[in-house]
């Protein structure tokens, strides 16, 4: 931030204003995080009836005991760490050249690559065809299949060729060249050390996208030992998830007795899983935050 | 590998007058920057693409997407002539509208505070907080908003009360089935969107605002004239791209708040197709359904990026 | 499946490079099965094992994820016994749906479908296009058990046959469960309360029960908090619970589709007991007997309020489920209740069979030995094995001529159903097999038989019957109700909220009849009374 010397009223006024606002913005948002911590320690009657409703009442840490104590947690969690670590560095690889090219107003056929990949933003196979290719690809079943079908996103690389375009000067690719800067070397030494903020977004959207996903796994994998996390907490889930879907409807005895026998930490794991499955990749962000200072990019533009 | 002659050529802003074949070469390895997204494309979106067909057909699994029969615009037609179609395309957009009113302004303003504000424990908490919904699963979230909101022991409703105010039926009356949706939808999702407006705020050229400083600009008005064009360009891409995806309203967060009380202002299209899949496996009527949105959303992407192209510079393609 | 357009050759030109890509990836072994145990396997027509060289089959079922399948001493022992291997390629239980029609879509299926829950639609549509097997002649030739099953209990194949003369899959039969849905169960603190020692007979006697509740402060707190009746939202049935014991004081057997006791199909939604029952359901909303969040609460806000001891009536398997506490004979079960347009209140009863259970696809090289391998689990023996594990872990015979049993202490201090979910794969999935009462010859509880007690008293003994077969649409009568339904069913759940709650009043009743008819209502009864004529006359 620029430090002024002096600060006017209405300065200290805007600023005063600001950090009220955010301090706002803390308390409504923080609020219902508390609530999940305590939600997953405390007594699940407490929670259900609305006696929990900030701090936690009650302790218990059979939630966390239940998660922690399937033998598949800690595969699943090394799983996702190798999915979104490799699947990331893949995202960024096929990502942020593609979305330069895209941003260089000089590039020929832009306007046709635009369109091809916006194209599929909108129209899509489905699922069968899709399976189907992953099928006589020989994925099936291996990690290339969570990885590959999503190497790019179309809304990512718009975004980033949007940065490209709005932050790099075109002075600086002009003067590149005339020192006789091929584009790779241009791209390489001198627009991504420039793009940091980019390169943390980028790897921020994909990496959450992966850690997050599920689905694909669900697909196309069949060997348990796979598993990425958000898989083997599903799994953990399911029976938890049971008493809800066929209240009324009971199917028999034997079902119903499952489902009983799990309905008490229902709740406890729901919340519990949450708390779990996300801490990592929250505690990933305030390592990317000292990427969004302002003008640590621009000054050793100027330089 | 280039002669430096053609190189130093390149930066010749005469650059428009070239043959179209030069103009190519000289960027050659752009074209190889692009290829593996294109050959993604091709493979992963562009070789599945064929499915479509299932739209204007009845699938029979064991004959294929290929042989499968012909049926034209059946499965449309019974889209159409559904007694709640127009219900559904309205409860669509409104919803829609209304979310991207309300929650597509907001992580904008919150990315300009943050940005105003000095590096620190507090900015970084901030942050960290308000980005962690994100990360609150969609069953979690429709759970925690049914037991907020309970009549006999929700916390929002015994705050209101001990406001003095009559708490309205928010999870059963239709009229404010949107609101609640939307605005836990802004809860969970405005400190994640401000992450892209952080990164473009970072371009800010510090010099612009010293110059600022000597004339005597305000911090409001720096931000104001030089924080916010900035982002700018950020800001139309996402509102071109949000607009293209009005009628994609997903069905999970939805269904979980859907009840037969509020049901004629939470029943969108998603909705009923998740449905009608239900019963049985409809996916030529799914697939026929999705067909309609996407184009509707072409259409809507088409008309705001021209828009946007005929008032500023910012513009898709 | 075949593909011969053009896009498909350029994305296969792209395969080879991505499978350099690909490394990691195991071929998948389960497409292969079969292939290499040869055509020559003998597959004995009883005793085990079944085959005379090893085969190997691959298996799709819904897995709770509690123990890997290969791990399960049942079919650790199922296999040594049988000589057939089986091969895993389950999906969690929450999103097998999803994974089977894609299995199906995508042609790349298992050789066996298990506990897969394959609608009587999905069956006829693969049946049709020989995805699934007929199984009627190999039932005649390798199933013995199933086939004396059949033949004692001539409704089961009436209700598993095709339109088209085929059996497609096998069913769970069910024959010592007879609840339609869960009961409803009183508080029978508050009974005990308030004095009652003759339960409600009278829908006017129900009224009056849960008008006590609601004012003479049963649970002795002094706050009037208690709430008489109470339900839950579940995305697709609300009150379900409670509709399925009231309507039939109004003379309905279920919500949808129920025969008469003249054969007439009946579309219940535009009924005239239908709208008795809405207009006793008003009457108890607008008196707040009916618990006002009914149409929004999740099923563990309800529970936490019966915990709390609050609710009168309310539904589960059994009371203690939602009352917390141990199993308890206090909470007596729900009596139907009738009306005073009833000679007797309709009970509907359990249909004891769900097909698609058990199926086997053309892909399967050894349908004969399938066939065996799963007829077992329809014979006492295979179904007490599949049912509680093998003897020795969790029972023991007291009796083996009389098949009472015993269970055994459960190791590591673990809950005994969760023991059970590691020994055997039939937890909480609806698998072929036959439930009968001497599997818990000797193991039941006092309670349990308590709650047989009510069964019979209060559902069997005053009629309780099945209110619609389970059988059979052809592809086009299922394809057409599909289409009804769609919307007809959105339709009927909101106004039947609307009308309870008061939204709209009862003076709009013919235009909502109207309004029905015009959505097809006539016609699906029209449409279920064809296929109740074709099965009563098979």
């Amino acid at each position: 931030m620029v430090t002024a010397l002096k600060e006017s009223k209405g300065d200290k006024l805007f600023l005063v204003s600001t950090y009220i606002y955010l301090c706002l913005a803390l308390v409504v948002v923080i609020y219902p995080l508390i609530y999940i911590l305590s939600a997953s320690i405390s007594d699940p009657q407490d929670v259900n009836s609305g006696a929990m409703w900030l701090f936690p009442k009650n302790l218990t840490l059979d939630g966390y005991k239940l998660v922690f104590e399937n033998p598949k947690i800690w595969n699943g969690y090394l799983n996702t760490i190798i999915y979104t670590v490799i699947g990331t560095l893949l995202n960024l690889v096929v990502t942020l050249p593609a979305s330069y090219a895209l941003s260089r107003s000089d590039f020929v056929g832009r306007q046709f690559f635009m369109g091809f990949i916006l194209f599929t933003m909108f129209f899509s196979g489905g699922l069968v065809p899709t399976y189907l290719l992953i099928k006589n690809l020989g994925l099936i079943n291996s990690m290339g299949a969570l990885i590959l079908p999503v190497a790019a996103s179309v809304w990512n690389i718009v975004v980033a060729r949007t940065f490209f375009q709005s932050t790099i000067p075109k002075e600086l690719q002009e003067a590149a060249h005339i020192d006789g800067c091929t584009n790779l070397r241009l791209f390489i030494r001198i627009i991504l050390p420039l793009s940091a903020p980019i390169v943390a977004v980028m790897a921020l959207f994909y990496g959450v996208g992966h850690w997050n996903s599920y689905f694909p796994s669900l697909i196309y994998l069949n060997d348990e030992t796979k598993y990425p996390l958000q898989m083997v907490l599903r799994q953990i889930l399911v029976l938890q998830e049971m008493s809800a879907e066929t209240t009324g409807a009971a199917i028999s005895g034997e079902v119903a007795m499952a489902m009983n026998s799990k309905a008490e930490t229902a709740s406890l794991v729901k919340y519990g899983v949450i708390v779990v499955s996300t801490l990592p990749i929250i505690a990933v962000y305030p390592f990317l935050q000292r990427y969004f200072v302002q003008g640590v990019m621009i000054g050793s533009v100027k330089g | 590998m280039r002669g430096k002659r053609q190189l130093a050529v390149s930066g010749n802003p005469s650059l428009k007058n070239k043959s179209l074949g030069k103009r190519v070469l000289q960027n050659w390895e752009l074209y190889l920057f692009m290829a593996p997204a294109l050959l993604y494309f091709l493979v992963f979106h562009y070789g599945p693409m064929y499915g479509i067909q299932i739209a204007f057909k009845n699938f029979v699994p064991s004959k294929g997407i290929t042989g499968s029969p012909w049926v034209g615009f059946d499965h449309f037609e019974r889209f159409f002539n559904s007694y709640y179609f127009w219900d559904l395309l309205w409860n669509t957009f409104s919803i829609s509208f209304y979310e991207l009113a309300i929650g597509f302004p907001l992580p904008i303003i919150l990315a300009l505070a943050f940005n105003e504000v000095r590096t620190g424990p507090f900015k970084k908490t901030v942050q960290t907080v308000t980005y962690a919904p994100h990360f609150i699963s969609v069953v979690v979230m429709a759970g925690m908003i049914i037991t907020f909101l309970s009549p006999s022991s929700g916390i929002i409703i015994r705050v209101i009360e001990g406001l003095g105010f009559t708490p309205a039926a928010f999870l059963t009356d239709p009229a404010w089935f949107k609101t609640v949706y939307v605005m836990s939808g802004v809860w969970q999702s405005t400190g994640w969107g401000t992450i892209i407006y952080l990164a473009a705020l970072s371009g800010v050229d510090p010099q612009l605002h010293e110059a600022a400083i000597v004339d005597g600009a305000s911090r409001f008005k720096r931000m104001l004239h030089i924080n916010l064009p900035t982002i700018v360009p950020t800001i139309t891409i996402m509102l071109i791209l949000n607009m293209g995806n009005i009628l994609g309203l997903g069905f999970e967060k939805i269904l979980l708040l859907q009840n037969s009380l509020n049901m004629e202002a939470s029943d969108v299209i998603s909705t009923y197709v998740y449905r009608a899949g239900l019963v049985n496996a409809q996916y030529s009527f799914s697939t026929a359904v999705g067909l309609f949105n996407s184009v509707v959303n072409v259409m809507l992407l088409v008309t705001v990026n021209k828009i946007a192209r005929r008032t500023s510079e910012n513009s898709l393609w | 499946m075949q593909i011969t357009s053009k896009p498909w050759k350029l994305v296969l030109s792209g395969a080879m490079v991505l499978t350099l890509l690909a490394g990691c990836g195991t071929s998948n072994t389960a497409e292969n099965t079969g292939e290499g145990t040869g055509g020559e396997v003998t597959v004995s027509k009883e005793g085990f094992p079944i085959v005379d060289k090893p085969v190997t089959l691959s298996l799709m079922a819904p897995d709770v994820g509690i123990q890997n399948w290969e791990d399960m001493v049942v079919l650790q022992q199922m296999k040594e016994k049988t000589g057939i291997t089986l091969e895993y390629r389950n999906a969690p239980k929450d999103s097998f749906e999803t994974k089977k029609n894609l299995v199906f879509a995508s042609g790349d299926y298992p050789d066996i479908l298990y506990a897969a829950g394959l609608t009587t639609a999905e069956q006829m549509n693969y049946g049709e296009q020989g995805i699934l097997i007929p199984l009627e002649e190999l039932i005649e030739e390798y199933a013995p058990n199933f086939k004396a099953l059949l033949e004692e209990n001539p409704d089961v194949r009436k209700s598993i046959t095709a339109p088209d003369g085929h059996i497609y899959s096998l069913p769970v039969v069910e024959m010592s469960q007879h609840w339609y849905r869960n009961p409803l169960w009183y508080n029978g603190d508050f009974l005990k309360a308030l004095k009652i020692d003759k339960l409600p007979e009278t829908t006017e006697e129900l009224y009056t029960y849960l008008k006590r509740v609601k004012e003479e402060d049963p649970n002795g707190n002094g706050v009037a908090d208690e709430i008489p009746l109470s339900s839950v939202t579940v995305t697709s049935a609300n009150l379900r619970d409670i509709r399925t014991w009231l309507l039939g004081a109004f003379g309905i057997y279920e919500e949808e589709i129920y025969v008469d006791d003249a054969d007439k199909v009946h579309y219940t939604p535009m009924e005239e007991g239908y709208k008795e029952y809405l207009t006793f359901m008003n009457r108890l909303w607008s008196e707040e007997l009916l618990d006002h969040e009914s149409f929004s609460q999740t099923a563990e806000q309800k529970k936490a309020k019966a915990q709390n001891n609050r609710v009168g009536l309310f539904s589960d398997w059994h009371a203690y489920m939602t009352k917390g506490g141990e199993p308890s004979t206090e909470d007596p079960m729900f009596a139907p209740v009738k009306s005073d347009s009833v000679d007797k209140p309709a009970i509907a009863k359990n249909r004891g069979i769900t097909t698609g259970a058990f199926a086997i696809t053309e892909s399967n090289p050894e349908p004969e030995a399938s066939m065996r391998w799963v007829d077992y689990l329809y014979s006492y023996e295979g179904a007490m094995f599949f049912n509680k594990g093998p003897e020795g872990m969790l029972w023991e015979y007291t009796d083996k001529d009389a098949r009472v049993k015993k269970y055994l202490p459960v190791p590591d201090g673990k809950e005994m159903e969760d023991y059970r979910a590691t020994l055997t794969p039939n937890y909480g999935i609806p698998a072929p097999t036959l439930s009968m009462d001497d599997i818990n010859k000797g193991l039941k509880t006092d309670f349990d038989l308590w709650v047989e007690q009510e069964t019979q008293t209060k559902l069997l003994d005053k009629g309780a019957r099945i209110p619609f077969p389970s059988l059979f649409l052809t592809v086009e009568e299922q394809t057409e109700i599909n289409s009804l339904n769609s919307d007809l069913s959105t339709y009927v759940k909101q106004m039947e909220a609307k009308f309870i709650t008061g939204a709209e009043p009862f003076a709009n009743w013919d235009a909502y009849v109207d309004t029905v008819k015009k959505m097809g209502g006539e016609r699906v009864a029209e449409i279920n009374q064809a296929a109740y004529d074709r099965w009563k006359s098979n």
